[in-house]
């Protein structure tokens, strides 16, 4: 089973988008902002990270560049999951390595083609 | 919503489409037909049809005709049958041409997803023989609504997420103010979509070298698929090549078509029959 890793500051998105992962028949654990998810990275690198931008602490967009570059950094697939919908935001995470980006508000059905469009199902 | 009022609905439906819709299926009509009746304040189905009775009106008789196919559609809907049609379609088509020129017929295309997305394919065929050809898209359907949409390429926010790439998006889209996405200017000539109803005849159409009539038939009535079939296969080049939706079939419903002897899954204009089919 592949593993996808949750990063929101939000509980309720983090627990609607993990039923959605999970139904795509993921395991599923949840960070609540970027340091957090780039320690449980360190710990055990998942398959795909699910990556909110707007996070105390550490950003989405900086915890994405820490990532790529660790150690095996480069694997995970990450898929952006955020508010910020305009072309410029869009531009700059996937320069910073994000591979499918999401943009809120998101369903299902969308969840299952960013996952499709990067051959994670 | 009243039994009668159903059966007034098929009626219209199947007059005007060829739409064969099943009484297990009046669920969909109240859905479908909901922001029509909203639009033109009726308060049920019932006073909407009573209406079209009263007062008869061909236009608005269309409309909810249209609006009753209901067809749902997304960016790259059947991708490996627009991968057959750029990697092996089109090619072998071009073998053959000696103008370089090829048309496509992108038929009951909905709110024009499918056929932008073959706009897109195309425009990615770099390095293809295809990069250099000049080929025509044409997008057809019943609904002036969907055409207006298809002809305008603006998509919400739900839409452009279902089937296209974040790299297709941001390569092929413009961001609006409001949140829609919509087709960057030099992609927008790449498709000409007008209103057109399979049941019509299509003289001007004139002929192609692929026809894509995806998830329209298997709505359809016998007979009006048998009408759909034969219009098609006058419209096919000799050797040209007909795809149909991936869980439809043609086979058997006309003489006008055969399988394809060049490519597997498509179908083509059976010549010994042509005069049948172009009759």
């Amino acid at each position: 089973m592949k593993h996808c890793l949750i990063v929101d500051d939000s509980r309720v998105v983090r627990t609607v988008a993990g039923r959605i992962v999970k139904d795509l028949s993921f395991s599923v654990s949840e960070a609540a902002d970027g340091a957090q998810a780039l320690e449980m990275c360190r710990a055990e690198m998942p398959d795909a990270i699910l990556l909110d931008w707007n996070m105390p602490v550490m950003n989405g967009l900086d915890f994405l560049r820490a990532l790529r570059r660790e150690e095996k950094g480069k694997d995970p697939v990450v898929v952006f999951c955020t508010n910020e919908n305009d072309s410029e935001h869009i531009s700059e995470a996937i320069r910073a390595g994000a591979n499918e980006y999401i943009m809120k508000p998101f369903d299902a059905d969308i969840v299952e083609s960013k996952f499709a469009e990067v051959g994670l199902v | 919503m009243q039994e009668t009022t159903f059966n007034e609905l098929a009626d219209l439906a199947l007059r005007q489409s060829g739409q064969n819709i099943p009484a297990s299926k009046a669920y969909l009509m109240e859905a479908r037909l909901s922001t029509i009746a909203r639009r033109e304040n009726f308060a049920t189905l019932d006073d909407l049809v009573h209406c079209l009775k009263a007062r008869p009106n061909p236009r608005f008789e269309q409309e909810v005709a249209a609006a009753l196919t209901g067809k749902s559609t997304c960016f790259f809907g059947d991708r490996d049958l627009l991968d057959k049609l750029v990697e092996q379609a089109l090619p072998k088509r071009l073998e053959h041409s000696k103008t370089g020129r090829l048309r496509v017929w992108c038929a009951g295309v909905s709110t024009g997803q499918e056929a932008w997305s073959l706009a897109i394919l195309l425009r990615e065929a770099v390095g293809s023989p295809l990069a250099n050809a000049e080929i025509e898209i044409i997008g057809t359907d019943l609904s002036t609504q969907c055409i207006e949409t298809a002809k305008q390429g603006v998509y919400g926010h739900f839409d452009v997420q279902k089937g296209l790439s974040i790299h297709r998006l941001m390569t092929n889209f413009d961001r609006r103010d409001n949140g829609d996405w919509s087709i960057k200017p030099d992609l927008q000539s790449a498709v000409n979509f007008r209103r057109h109803n399979l049941l019509e005849p299509t003289r001007d159409l004139g002929q192609f070298d692929v026809i894509m009539c995806c998830n329209v038939l298997s709505g359809l009535a016998d007979g009006a698929r048998r009408q759909v079939i034969g219009t098609m296969s006058a419209h096919l080049l000799p050797e040209a090549f007909l795809f149909v939706g991936t869980n439809e079939s043609v086979q058997g419903l006309s003489d006008a078509i055969k399988p394809s002897r060049a490519l597997r899954g498509a179908f083509e204009r059976d010549v010994a029959n042509a005069s049948t089919a172009a009759a």
